[in-house]
Formats: structure tokens, C-alpha cells, sequence
């Protein structure tokens, strides 16, 4: 079963129907949009494969022509990326424009020079989102998240940042079968090959600074959570044990990420608690 | 007597309802049943809360129906020369919430189902928002068949089909709202929850030499997507329908009647089944998961619901406690 190889690594257990799956993603990608009561979408275009996969996604959902992708590169980020989002706005042709966050996050950090990567990192990430939905509001389209599951689980995003959206049509998606996903919806090879990437300073890449690749990290978030394996089991699995107990108190810790924040109960009828209503109940829809 | 070879056309209206708004199902329930009558459909079956959407959550007291709403009545009103089956949120008198499915004939509302099992586990929350339903009745209907009708979860339930089909059933009737999951590509569609349910259809049809139709409605809620996949199973246990995965439509097939008869008499499980022996070990289980009576083939130390005691081995036959000093 090797006649095809593939450009990447895909667990078995994690393999998926992609046709089925880009029919659920149609669907919700659709619905969302219609019952909040909009027609288009907007989403931050970064060169990487999950926003390249949104972007294909959503595309594929309500036409290239409904689609805008907002490319926010910082003054360091990798020309080669910009290049890569450029590529994918051209074969989608979707509409795009270009916002150079590099004043906005250089003005904030002018008198703190020693501010450190990680502070610069949640900062532009938090300035995307600022310009995303300034954007969306012009463009009039919702802002459609691209964050993907391996990442949500262990925390490797910035909240009120990359993590914000209206929506999120792939954070049930780990991110080999992202990979899967770009693969059978044509995403550029060349961005389905290249290291995954935060960009947050040049030359990084995600496998490089967590010191795991996404295949073991994705089977062993697989095991762990959605098959409810213990630690001892995974362990028995094949797994190391400190990867598993570091992985283990990564998703621990990103847990108050995952939600939305808590409200101290003082009322008879509290929103989130008792108070629970869908997002779409009638008359959400904008009019 | 040779059973009359009669053919009933079922029609399946798998739709995706909008959430909360019982105005614009309701119109789509009148549009399709007039479809169907169209179509020569001697039946029409709709989904689980086709007439108002899954997540309601707190929604679910808005849009509740008391049985003598004139909403309920028109629909009745439409179904002269047809049956339909149509699901909605059922206001009783003492205010209890239930997810029910009535079976609708000629103006009237002939039956009506409230489900039995609510799933309140996983991504399901039901038992929060409604009472579950104390009955499970076969009726008989214009079709010249009994009708079993279930709900979603109830068929999660061995007994259910089986029940039904004991009172009386020769068609059992299931109306989803079945979240799509466990996406996997080693599945035969791709889809964990569509085989299951397809399995499920199967196995009950059979075992109870039965049609089974099942109504699983598209769309989505939410995060959540449905995936239709509704389908009519013959007595054989074989499908003379499936609608396609996700698409909304209205799909239909002949079913011949005299199958039923052909399948008992080749396969008599029915014949054969034992309801009093059911009764009694089921009387003889609850008495002892209650701890009002001992379990005489399970370990002295065993949990009532269990026969095996932690650490232990089995010491002797099963059926015969050992007695010691009598």
C-alpha cells in the first residue's frame, strides 16, 4: 500500500473520509453563515496549511467570490509565506488585501525594546484579530476561525487572537488530518510539505520549539482524549511516558482557552449557566 | 389464508428544520405532505423535532405544543387519505416537556409517542430539558399494519423494537435527529453514527421479521450536523431504500405488504418469542438490583447488577449455589 506515498505522515487511526468530511464542513460552513444572516466570510490568510485549508474549505462552501482573505504580515515574518497565501488567493481567486501589522505592534512595544518573542507573538496575533474584525466589518462577512485541534488541546494558541472567529469549520481536525484534508481538497503541495510554522520570529517552527512531531502528538492526543485511554494506557501504547505526562499537563493547563470565561452566579438566571440559549435561536440573525 | 399483496408507498421527509421557528416548519410540513400526497405517498414520515429543531435547550418551553393546538389540528386537517408521523415538543397538562412523534390520519391525531430514553450523556443534554415518556403502544393505523413508533434513542434500546413489535407492530417507525460523528475512514460510509444506526435498522427489521423505516433528519445546529441517511428496511432485514447522506429531500418507496407474512412464516421469531420467561427474569433482576432478593448464580459478594465479585472465580456450576450445612 505504498504506491502513493504520501508528502506527510498520517497515523492510521487518524485517517478520515475526507469526502464526508468536506460534506459536514460544506453544511456548517453554510449554516453558520445563514443563520447568523450573512453571505460572506473573511479569514486570516497566513501562507500555513490550516488557513490555506479554511480558506479552500470556505471557498468550496460559498464560492470563491463570497471569500475574503486578509494576508497580516509582521516585518520579520517569512516572505516565502506571504508568497504562499498569494498563491492560494490566486488559484482560489478569492479577494485579498494586505495589511502590514508592523506599525501597529512596533508603536506598542516603541519603549520596550526587551519585550520578549512570546509578548511579541500573543501581541500580533491579538492585532490580526483587531484587524480581522475591522475588516470582516467591512467586507460584511463573518470571520471564520482556522485554529486546529492539536493546537487548541495543548494550548498553542493566543487567546483572544489566532483562537478568535465567529466560527470554526477545523478545530475538530487534528492537524495530520489537516494535512489529509489540504491534500484531497489541492492545497499547494509546497504548503501541505513545509514545517508547520507560528511565525512568531524567524526561522521558528512548531515541531523545533515543542520538541514533538505533530504525528506522535496527534496519535497520542487521539488515545488520550478521544479514545479516554489513561496515561498508563497510552504508556503501554508505545508512548514515552514524559512526552505523555507533558502532553498531558499541556491540555490541563489550556483548559480556561478551551472556554469561555466564568461568571460569578448571582442572579436567578445567569447566561452559560442557566440561562442557555443556542447562538441561533430565532431572531439572532442579522436583519 | 394467503395475506393480500397490498402496496403501501412510504415516503421519507428528510429535512433540515430552522431551529426554533415552528412558523416555517410547520409551512414545510404542510408543503411536503401535500408533496407526498402528489406523489401517491400513502405515508409520510418526518423527523424528530422536525417541526421545531434539535438544540433547543431553553427554546424548548417556547415552542412547545399542547395535543389540542389548532397548529397540531391543521396539520392533522392536511393528512385526509395519508398518514404522517411528525415530532414536536409536547406541553402536557402538568407542564412536562416531551420530545414527541404523532401519528396523523385522516384529520386526526391517531397516536402519539413521547420518548422514552433521553440520551444525557456525551453531546447530548436531553434529560435537562425534558420528561421522558412512561409508554410504548403499537397502534393500528389506515395502513392496515401496526404501527410501533420510537425515537431516536429509544431504538439505543434493545427492548424497545422488540416490545413493539410483540404489541402489535408489523412497521416500526424510528424519527432522528442523529448527530453526525466519529468521523473515520475504515467505516462503510465513512461516518461511525451512520453505521451504527444502519446496523441498528437492520437487525431490528430482522429480528422482529418487521419494516423498520428510519427518519434521520440533515442540517445543522449548532456545532452539530446531521446526516440524514434515512432508510427502509424490509422484514429480510434488507434495504429497499436509502437516501442519500446530507441531502435534504422527500424519498419514497413501494413496500409490499405480504412480506411480512412470507418472512414470519420462513422466520418465526415471533412466534417463538417467550414473553412470560422475559417477565419473569426480568421481574426476578429487578427484585434483585433493588436488593430485595439475592442472586443465586452470582458470587456471594457480587454488586447487585453484577454476577462476578471483584477477585473472585466462578466456584461452582452456575445454577446451583452450593449449600453448606443444611
Amino acid at each position: 500500500m505504498t504506491a502513493n506515498p504520501r508528502a506527510f505522515e498520517l497515523p492510521t487511526e487518524l485517517e478520515i473520509d475526507t469526502d464526508v468530511a468536506r460534506r459536514i464542513i460544506g453544511e456548517f460552513i453554510r449554516g453558520q453563515l445563514r443563520q447568523a444572516g450573512f453571505e460572506r466570510a473573511v479569514l486570516g490568510l497566513s501562507g500555513g496549511i490550516d488557513s490555506a485549508l479554511v480558506a479552500y474549505l470556505t471557498a468550496e462552501a460559498i464560492g470563491a467570490e463570497r471569500l475574503l482573505c486578509v494576508l497580516m504580515p509582521y516585518r520579520t515574518s517569512s516572505p516565502a509565506s506571504r508568497a504562499d497565501a498569494e498563491t492560494v488567493v490566486e488559484r482560489l481567486g478569492c479577494a485579498s488585501e494586505l495589511v502590514d501589522i508592523s506599525p501597529m505592534v512596533d508603536g506598542y512595544f516603541e519603549l520596550e525594546s526587551d519585550a520578549s518573542p512570546l509578548r511579541r507573538g500573543n501581541y500580533a496575533a491579538r492585532m490580526r484579530m483587531s484587524v480581522l474584525y475591522d475588516r470582516s466589518a467591512i467586507w460584511g462577512g463573518l470571520v471564520v476561525g482556522t485554529g486546529n485541534k492539536t493546537e487548541t488541546l495543548i494550548g498553542y494558541t493566543t487567546v483572544f487572537g489566532d483562537s478568535a472567529c465567529a466560527f470554526n469549520p477545523i478545530g475538530d481536525l487534528y492537524k495530520s488530518q489537516v494535512r489529509q484534508m489540504a491534500e484531497a481538497i489541492g492545497v499547494p503541495d509546497a504548503i501541505i510539505r513545509k514545517a508547520p510554522s507560528a511565525d512568531l520570529w524567524p526561522g521558528q517552527t512548531d515541531e523545533t520549539e515543542s520538541g514533538f512531531s505533530y504525528p506522535v502528538l496527534d496519535r497520542l492526543l487521539f488515545w488520550l482524549i478521544d479514545k479516554r485511554r489513561s496515561i498508563d494506557e497510552v504508556e503501554a501504547l508505545g508512548f514515552d511516558r514524559d512526552l505523555v505526562e507533558r502532553v498531558d499537563r499541556m491540555v490541563a493547563g489550556a483548559e480556561f482557552k478551551r472556554q469561555v470565561p466564568p461568571i460569578a452566579k448571582l442572579g436567578p438566571r445567569t447566561a452559560g449557566i442557566d440561562y442557555l440559549y443556542p447562538r441561533r435561536r430565532p431572531g439572532s440573525a442579522r436583519g | 389464508m394467503l395475506a393480500p399483496m397490498r402496496s403501501i408507498r412510504v415516503a421519507l421527509a428528510q429535512i433540515a428544520p430552522t431551529l426554533g421557528r415552528l412558523d416555517l416548519n410547520l409551512a414545510r410540513h404542510h408543503e411536503l405532505i401535500e408533496q407526498a400526497r402528489a406523489d401517491r405517498a400513502d405515508l409520510v414520515v418526518f423527523p424528530e423535532l422536525g417541526l421545531t429543531g434539535y438544540q433547543l435547550q431553553d427554546l424548548a418551553s417556547e415552542v412547545a405544543l399542547r395535543l389540542d393546538d389548532s397548529r397540531l389540528a391543521d396539520l392533522a386537517e392536511a393528512t385526509h387519505d395519508l398518514s404522517a408521523v411528525v415530532s414536536f415538543v409536547e406541553e402536557s397538562a402538568d407542564h412536562r416537556l416531551f420530545i414527541a412523534a404523532a401519528l396523523l390520519e385522516d384529520g386526526e391525531i391517531r397516536h402519539v409517542h413521547r420518548k422514552v430514553y433521553l440520551p444525557t450523556y456525551g453531546l447530548f443534554d436531553e434529560r435537562r430539558f425534558f420528561a421522558a415518556g412512561d409508554m410504548l403502544r403499537a397502534v393500528p393505523s389506515r395502513l392496515g399494519l401496526g404501527v410501533g413508533i420510537a425515537v431516536c434513542e429509544d431504538f439505543w434500546h434493545l427492548s424497545v423494537a422488540e416490545l413493539l413489535a410483540l404489541d402489535g407492530a408489523q412497521l416500526l417507525i424510528n424519527v432522528s435527529s442523529s448527530p453526525g460523528r466519529d468521523l473515520a475512514s475504515t467505516n462503510e460510509v465513512g461516518l461511525g453514527t451512520a453505521a451504527s444506526w444502519r446496523q441498528l435498522m437492520r437487525t431490528y427489521a430482522q429480528l422482529t421479521t418487521s419494516f423498520a423505516v428510519f427518519c434521520n433528519r440533515v442540517g445543522v445546529d449548532e456545532s452539530i450536523s446531521f446526516w440524514g441517511g434515512s432508510e427502509v428496511i424490509g422484514p429480510t432485514g434488507a434495504a429497499l431504500l436509502s437516501a442519500p447522506l446530507y441531502d435534504e429531500g422527500l424519498y419514497a418507496v413501494d413496500i409490499d405488504t405480504a412480506d411480512i407474512r412470507r418472512e414470519r412464516i420462513a422466520l418465526p421469531l415471533l412466534r417463538d418469542q417467550r414473553p412470560e420467561l422475559q417477565v419473569r427474569e426480568l421481574s426476578r433482576i429487578v427484585a434483585e438490583r433493588a436488593g430485595l432478593a439475592s442472586d443465586s448464580t452470582s458470587d456471594p459478594d457480587a454488586e447487585a447488577g453484577l454476577d462476578v465479585a471483584p477477585g473472585s472465580r466462578t466456584p461452582h456450576p452456575i445454577g446451583f449455589r452450593r449449600r453448606t450445612g443444611g
